[in-house]
C-alpha cells in the first residue's frame, strides 16, 4: 500500500493502481470515454485529466493510465484540470457534433451544445475500447489501430477490421459507446462489420444462440467438445 | 544571413526586427540544416525567421498541415486540435475570421500541449503559439482582409531523439507504434528500409538509440534494440518473409569487395535498384565481421545466415573464397563491373607495445584471430589461464568465449578503470557474473615465455591522468610497480584496424595514416574512378549499424554516379539538441519490460544464446512505453 492525497484527502491506495480508480473507490467522479475496468487503460480521450503534483510543480496526466506513487499528490477538480476537460470535450463535440454520447458528455462539462443538430450519429471516436476488448478479452486481434505516421499516407486514423481473424463474437459491439459498431441479427444470421456469420442452434431448445465460428474457437481455444458447446446458457 | 530576424527557438525570444541591437538566435538556420535559402522554418521548438518578408502565416499552415500527418490519431486532442485550428486559419485565410478565433487557437494549442498522450503532441504546437503572439499583426490584417496569403515553396524534415542518435536514422517510434498496434510485418518491413539485418542488429547493436531516449532520465530507455529483434524473431517464426525484389535487370553491374555489414547492406540496397550485384569474399563464410567477429551465445549463426540468405534470394551473388588479391581494379572494371564498393573491414588486432609480442609465441593469439579462428569452426584447447588485454567487446567476446570452451581461469587486464571500459555494461556485467575477473589500471609490458611458449606476462600498474582527447582519462605508468601474472595464453584485443589487400597498393588507392582507405565522407568516392570505399576499412573499428548504414549510402551514391548525377546533400539536425522541448509534461514511470537469461550455471556448457528475446505480448507493452518524440521542422524556401 502506499500513501496518497486526492483532493486533500489522505488514503492508502494499493499499489500500482490508477489514480482513476482510486477516485472511483471515494466517489469522486471523473469523467470519460474511453475507459473500461476489465480493458487495460489507453487514455484515448483524454477527458479523465487530473493533477498530479511533480517536484513541487502541479502537471496534468490522465488519470487512467497513470499509477499511484508512494506520497502523490492528485487534485480531481482545479480550474486547470475542469478547463482542461472542457476543452478535450470541446474538440470531440467539434468534430462528432450529432453523436449523443459525446453531446452529453460535452454539455456536462461546460461545453455550449447546439441543439440545431440532432443527436443521431453514430460516429467512431477511436476511442479503442473494441480494439482492446478484441485482442485482451476475446484474443482474436481482429480489429486494430490504423495510425498516421511519418511516411504513411493516411488522412484518417481508423479501425482496421481482419474478417479472417473475427469469430462474431460481438464484443465491440458490446463495449462500442456510440453505436458506430453495429451488429444485426437476422433469423439463423449475424452480420458485425458487414462480415455474416451463421448462427448455431442451440441443440435442446433450437434457439438460435451463438454464431458457429465463436463456438468452434472456443472449443480450440478450451478444448471443450464441440457437441457440449452446441447448447446454449439455459439449457445448460 | 547570420541574424535572425526573430527566433523564439527553445522559448528565448531574440526579436530584432525593430532596428535593435542584432541578436543571434539560440539556433542557426539555415547552416544547421544544411539547406540553403531558408527564408523562415517553424519546428517543435520554436520559429525562427531570417526574412523579415517571409509569410508566417502561411507557414504556420504548412506546418500544420505536416503535423496533422504526424499526429498518430490515437488521443483525440492532438488528433482533433490540429484539425480544428487548420479549420479556423483556413476560415481566416478566406476572409471569415474573427478576432476572437486568435483566441480558440491559443486555447487549443495550450490545451493540446498540457494533456496529449505523447511528446508529439506535448511538444509540436508551440511555434504555432510564437506565431499569433509575434505576428499578431499578420494575422489580425488577414482577418480584416488586408492582407492575402503568399504562395511559397515548403519544405519539411522529421526527426526524433533516437532517430538522430542512431547511425542509420532508423523511423524507431515509427516501427515501435507499429509494434504498440499489433502490425509487427509492416514494422519489420518499416526497419528493413534502412536495416537489412534486423536479427542481427537487434542483438548485437549497442543502442546508441537507448542512450537518447528520453525516458533513459525518467524510468530508463526504451528496450529499442529488443524490440527490433521481436519483430525479427516472430517473422523467422512466422516462417520468414521474403524481401521485396526486383525482377527487372539494369545492364550495370557493381562489384563489391567484402560481404560484411557494409557490404550486404549495398548489395541489398543496389539490387532494389536494380543493378546486377557480385560480392566477392576471402573467408569461406558470408558476414564479415558479423560471422567471424562475434560469438554464437551473441549472435547464433542460423540469425545471420538467414539474413543473407534472403539478401541473396534477391539476386545478389556472392562468391566465397575469393582472395581479393587476385583480383584487381582495372580487371574487374575489364570484366564490366562499372562500380566497385571496397568494404574489406578491419581484421587485423593492433600491437599492445609489449615486448616480444612479435616473437610468434604459442599461446599468444591476437584476438580478432581467436574469434575468427573459433567462428569458422577451429577446435580451440581449454587451457588452464588465460589473460586478455583491452576493455572493449572484442576482448569481452574473447574472454566470454574462453568461458564456454572450458578455460579453468579467464582474467582481463585493462590499463583503465571500469568507468572508462569501452565495452557495454550489460557485456561486462554477464563477464563477471560467468566469473572473469577483471584487473583494472594495468598494462603489459613483456610477453613471459620458456621455449617459445608463453608463461605468463610482465605488467605495469597504471594511474589516470588528465583527459585526453577521447575524453577519458589518460593512464600513465607507475615507475617501478612492474610485476608478473603466470598463465599459458595472451590474447590481445585492443583494437582493430583493415587488412588491405595488396590490389590496393598495386591500384594506387589512397590511405590515411592510420592505415584505412581515404573516401569522400559524403559521396565515399575514393581517389580512384569509379571506386567507393565505406565500413571499418574506411572508419576503423566502429559498430555495426554504422559500416551497414554506409553500406546503405554507398549504394545510393552508386547510383547517383551510375546515373551521371551529382549527389544530393542530405538533411541534418547535427548540432540541434532533439531532446529538448518547451514543456515535458507528467510521464508516469514504468520500468522496461525484463527479459529472461541463460542461467550462468548453463553458460560454460556451449555457446547456447543467452538473451532471450520479447514474445508478442511483452513487445507491444513495451511498445506502449514509447513516448512519441518525433520533431517536425518545415521551412520556407526563399524564391
Amino acid at each position: 500500500m502506499v500513501n496518497i492525497i486526492i483532493d486533500g484527502r489522505k488514503i492508502k491506495a494499493k499499489e500500482g493502481s490508477t489514480i482513476l480508480e482510486n477516485a472511483e473507490e471515494l466517489k469522486i467522479e471523473i469523467p470519460t470515454l474511453c475507459h473500461h475496468k476489465e480493458l487495460s487503460p489507453f487514455g484515448a480521450c483524454r477527458l479523465c485529466a487530473v493533477e498530479v503534483k511533480t517536484n513541487g510543480k502541479w502537471k496534468m496526466t490522465t488519470s487512467c493510465n497513470t499509477a499511484v506513487d508512494q506520497g502523490m499528490e492528485i487534485r480531481t477538480d482545479s480550474d486547470k484540470v475542469r478547463e482542461s476537460r472542457r476543452l478535450s470535450a470541446q474538440l470531440l463535440y467539434y468534430k462528432y457534433p450529432t453523436t449523443a454520447v459525446v453531446r452529453d458528455m460535452a454539455w456536462k462539462l461546460g461545453v455550449e451544445v447546439s441543439e440545431d443538430a440532432k443527436a443521431e450519429g453514430h460516429d467512431c471516436i477511436l476511442c479503442g475500447l473494441c480494439v482492446r476488448a478484441c485482442r485482451e478479452i476475446v484474443d482474436t486481434g481482429a480489429l486494430t489501430f490504423r495510425d498516421r505516421g511519418l511516411g504513411r499516407d493516411i488522412d484518417e486514423p481508423r479501425i482496421e477490421f481482419d474478417p479472417k481473424l473475427c469469430i462474431g463474437c460481438g464484443s465491440c459491439a458490446y463495449v462500442c459507446p456510440t453505436g458506430y459498431v453495429k451488429m444485426e441479427a437476422v433469423e439463423d444470421k449475424r452480420i458485425i462489420w458487414d462480415k455474416v456469420f451463421k448462427m448455431a442452434a442451440c441443440k435442446v431448445c433450437g434457439k438460435y444462440f451463438a454464431p458457429q465460428d465463436q463456438l468452434e474457437y472456443i472449443g480450440k481455444k478450451t478444448g471443450v467438445p464441440l457437441d457440449k458447446l452446441y447448447i446454449c446458457v439455459n439449457c445448460r | 544571413m547570420d541574424t535572425a530576424s526573430f527566433s523564439s527557438w527553445n522559448g528565448k525570444i531574440v526579436d530584432n526586427r525593430k532596428g535593435k541591437v542584432a541578436k543571434s538566435a539560440d539556433i542557426k538556420f539555415p547552416a544547421q540544416l544544411g539547406v540553403d535559402n531558408v527564408s523562415a522554418a517553424m519546428g517543435w521548438n520554436g520559429l525562427v525567421v531570417m526574412d523579415p518578408d517571409a509569410d508566417i502565416i502561411s507557414l504556420t499552415m504548412n506546418y500544420l498541415k505536416e503535423a496533422r500527418k504526424l499526429s498518430c490519431g490515437e488521443c483525440s486532442v492532438c488528433r482533433i486540435g490540429i484539425d480544428r485550428l487548420l479549420d479556423i486559419f483556413g476560415k481566416m485565410a478566406e476572409g471569415d475570421g474573427n478576432k476572437k478565433d486568435l483566441f480558440e487557437v491559443q486555447q487549443i494549442t495550450r490545451g493540446v500541449s498540457v494533456n496529449s498522450k505523447c511528446n508529439f503532441g506535448r511538444s509540436v504546437l508551440f511555434p504555432v503559439l510564437d506565431s499569433i503572439k509575434y505576428y499578431r499583426s499578420d494575422f489580425l490584417a488577414l482577418i480584416k482582409g488586408e492582407r492575402k496569403l503568399e504562395t511559397k515553396e515548403y519544405s519539411y524534415a522529421v526527426t526524433a531523439p533516437c532517430m538522430e542518435a542512431c547511425p542509420a536514422s532508423l523511423d524507431i517510434p515509427g516501427y515501435i507504434e507499429l509494434i504498440r498496434n499489433s502490425r509487427f510485418e509492416e514494422s519489420l518491413n518499416l526497419i528493413r528500409e534502412k536495416c537489412i539485418l534486423p536479427g542481427v542488429v537487434g542483438r548485437v547493436c549497442p543502442h546508441p538509440c537507448e542512450d537518447a531516449c528520453v525516458r533513459q532520465d525518467i524510468d530508463g530507455p526504451l528496450s529499442i534494440r529488443l524490440l527490433k529483434r521481436a519483430v525479427a524473431d516472430y517473422d523467422l517464426q512466422e516462417g520468414g518473409s521474403p524481401l521485396t525484389g526486383t525482377v527487372e535487370e539494369k545492364e550495370e553491374k557493381v562489384a563489391i569487395i567484402g560481404s560484411g555489414p557494409a557490404g550486404l547492406a549495398a548489395a541489398y540496397n543496389l539490387r532494389l535498384m536494380e543493378y546486377k550485384v557480385t560480392i566477392f569474399e576471402t573467408l569461406p563464410r558470408a558476414g564479415g565481421m558479423a560471422t567471424v567477429g562475434i560469438p554464437d551465445y551473441r549472435l547464433p549463426k542460423d540469425i545471420l545466415n538467414h539474413e543473407i540468405d534472403l539478401i541473396k534470394r534477391m539476386g545478389v551473388e556472392i562468391k566465397l573464397n575469393t582472395k581479393v588479391e587476385k583480383l584487381n581494379l582495372k580487371e574487374l572494371q575489364k570484366k564490366g563491373y562499372k562500380a566497385v564498393f571496397l568494404a574489406v573491414g578491419a581484421h587485423i588486432g593492433t600491437t599492445i607495445g609489449a615486448e616480444g609480442e612479435d616473437k610468434g609465441y604459442e599461446g599468444f593469439v591476437d584476438g580478432v584471430e581467436f574469434l575468427r579462428d573459433m567462428n569458422l569452426g577451429k577446435k580451440i584447447q581449454p587451457q588452464k589461464k588465460v589473460v586478455v588485454v583491452g576493455g572493449g567487446n572484442t576482448a569481452l567476446d574473447c574472454a566470454r568465449s574462453c568461458v564456454r570452451i572450458g578455460f579453468d581461469n579467464v582474467e582481463i587486464i585493462y590499463r583503465r578503470s571500469r568507468a572508462e571500459m569501452p565495452a557495454s555494461d550489460e557485456e561486462i556485467e554477464e563477464a563477471e557474473k560467468e566469473g572473469v575477473k577483471f584487473n583494472y589500471l594495468m598494462t603489459p609490458v613483456k610477453i613471459l615465455e620458456k621455449d617459445g611458449k608463453v608463461t605468463g606476462v610482465e605488467c605495469i600498474k597504471m594511474r589516470l591522468g588528465v583527459h585526453d582527447e577521447s575524453g577519458r582519462r589518460r593512464p600513465i605508468p607507475v615507475k617501478g610497480s612492474e610485476f608478473t601474472m603466470d598463465t599459458v595464453m595472451v590474447i590481445p584485443a585492443i583494437g582493430q584496424r583493415p587488412d588491405l589487400p595488396a590490389m590496393i597498393g598495386k591500384d594506387k588507392v589512397e590511405v590515411t595514416d592510420w592505415g584505412t582507405i581515404k573516401a569522400d565522407p559524403v559521396s565515399f568516392k575514393t581517389n580512384i574512378e569509379g571506386v567507393f570505399a565505406g565500413g571499418d576499412c574506411v572508419t576503423g573499428p566502429a559498430i555495426l549499424i554504422e559500416a551497414m548504414d554506409m553500406g546503405n549510402k554507398v549504394a545510393r551514391s552508386i547510383d547517383y554516379y551510375l546515373r551521371g548525377e551529382g549527389l544530393k546533400r542530405e538533411i541534418s539536425f547535427e548540432g540541434v539538441n532533439t531532446r529538448e522541448q518547451r514543456e515535458q509534461g507528467f510521464i508516469a514511470e514504468k520500468a522496461a519490460e525484463k527479459v529472461d537469461l541463460l542461467d550462468v550455471d548453463k553458460r560454460s556448457e556451449g555457446f547456447a544464446e543467452v538473451e532471450s528475446g520479447y514474445d508478442v505480448s511483452e513487445a507491444m507493452r513495451e511498445a506502449q512505453r514509447c513516448l512519441r518524440c518525433y520533431r517536425l521542422m518545415v521551412w520556407e524556401q526563399a524564391g
